[in-house]
């Protein structure tokens, strides 16, 4: 059974134009993403969530979040929680500025120099966040931390999804070829956890091959094989978790 | 409807080319056309924000688009807005193969450069739409 890759922490910055803090949230992500933590965080775009970016919205229901806002209408914050899930972090500028003591930025096209601290400080609040959410155990199920102690040791790694957005893709052989499903192991957990088993020769439950509809595309006429490749990986699933809970 | 046209643009923050959208719309709002243009950001239409859809609804709209899932121009249309003109940079740049940006921060000349050919026609479009006899009471 595929095991799960190394966790990712998602940025979303609100990147409003029409605020100096808006450039600052942009310019603090990148400078998580390009410098402080290039490893743990991945982007997330998020004028995708309503044009139809699969992959971010799928990541944003799988892994943490940290939503970065320019002001008090959160609009980074709210739109991740409305098209895919609760941030697990909101950092708002304004908080950072109270916190040390520093002036507004100023500037939109380009910040003036004495905004730069701003950005700094941002940005190490936000790589202070994901230090955060990487050491603690994270419920993809829930989206929600599980509790505050360290993660375990990573003992397996698997691939994560080569659009960079961190999620796993579980190899199958359809047809003889193999196949990459994006986030299969989540949605079985999630199967799993609300109660489905594979119980003998039973068909695959119809809600596993309708959530992996979701974040794949099944090409016209090979439902059945799909089906038959799921329906492998979800019998050999069911038996690793009925494993541990026995063992 | 309101005289002035709205500039979107994508300001994708992952590709060099969110950042020339970004680029372009503060050259044609701060420098080119001031007086009839008004930039709408687009997480505030992301988020469903009133005032930015009643501002996108009210106005001729301009979206600039860093790739061809075109976030700026189908986030306006889901808005309720209608697009009147959508630029998208790879366009723009088989215009100008000599302009070869990089860099996501910071543009490098060559971005900076493309983006201002970018603005230079989106300016053009302003001017035509505003010219084009709509009733803007």
């Amino acid at each position: 059974m595929p095991s799960l890759p190394k966790r990712k922490v998602g940025i979303v910055a609100c990147s409003g134009e029409e605020l100096p803090a808006g450039s600052v949230t942009r310019l603090a992500a990148l400078k998580v993403l390009e410098e402080l933590r290039p490893s743990e965080t991945v982007t997330i775009c998020l004028p995708l969530f309503l044009a139809g970016g699969e992959g971010d919205r799928a990541f944003a229901k799988f892994y943490p979040t940290i939503a970065v806002d320019g002001c008090a209408k959160r609009c980074a914050a709210r739109a991740t929680e409305l098209y895919s899930n609760t941030p697990a972090a909101s950092i708002l500028v304004d908080d950072i500025l109270a916190q040390h003591n520093l002036p507004a930025p100023q500037g939109l096209r380009r910040l003036t120099p004495e905004s730069q601290p701003v950005v700094d400080a941002l940005a190490a609040a936000i790589a202070a966040e994901v230090d955060h959410l990487m050491a603690v155990r994270w419920s993809r199920t829930d989206g929600a931390i599980l509790e505050a102690a360290p993660a375990a040791q990573e003992a397996v790694s698997t691939s994560a999804c080569a659009c960079g957005s961190g999620i796993p893709v579980t190899t199958v052989q359809i047809a003889g070829r193999a196949v990459q499903i994006m986030a299969l192991e989540p949605i079985l957990e999630l199967a799993y956890n609300q109660g489905l088993r594979a119980n003998g020769t039973a068909a695959l439950p119809d809600e596993i091959l309708q959530t992996v509809q979701v974040y794949n595309t099944v090409p016209a006429g090979e439902e059945t094989q799909y089906a038959q490749a799921l329906d492998i990986a979800w019998h050999a699933y069911c038996k690793q978790r009925e494993g541990q809970s026995n063992g | 409807m309101s005289k002035q046209v709205i500039i979107v643009p994508c300001s994708g923050i992952g590709k060099t080319y969110g950042t020339v959208t970004r680029e372009a719309a503060y050259v044609v709002a701060e420098d080119l056309r001031p007086e009839t243009t008004t930039i709408v950001p687009l997480s505030l239409l992301v988020l469903g924000d009133e005032e930015a859809r009643a501002a996108v609804q009210d106005a001729q709209v301009i979206t600039m688009d860093g790739c061809s899932l075109a976030c700026a121009t189908l986030n306006v249309r889901q808005a309720g807005g209608v697009v009147a003109k959508d630029f998208t940079v790879l366009d723009v740049f088989r215009r100008n193969k000599a302009l070869k940006p990089k860099g996501i921060s910071e543009l490098n000349e060559g971005g900076q450069a493309l983006a201002r050919a970018l603005a230079d026609e989106v300016a053009q479009t302003t001017d035509e739409l505003i010219a084009g006899g709509v009733d803007h009471a």
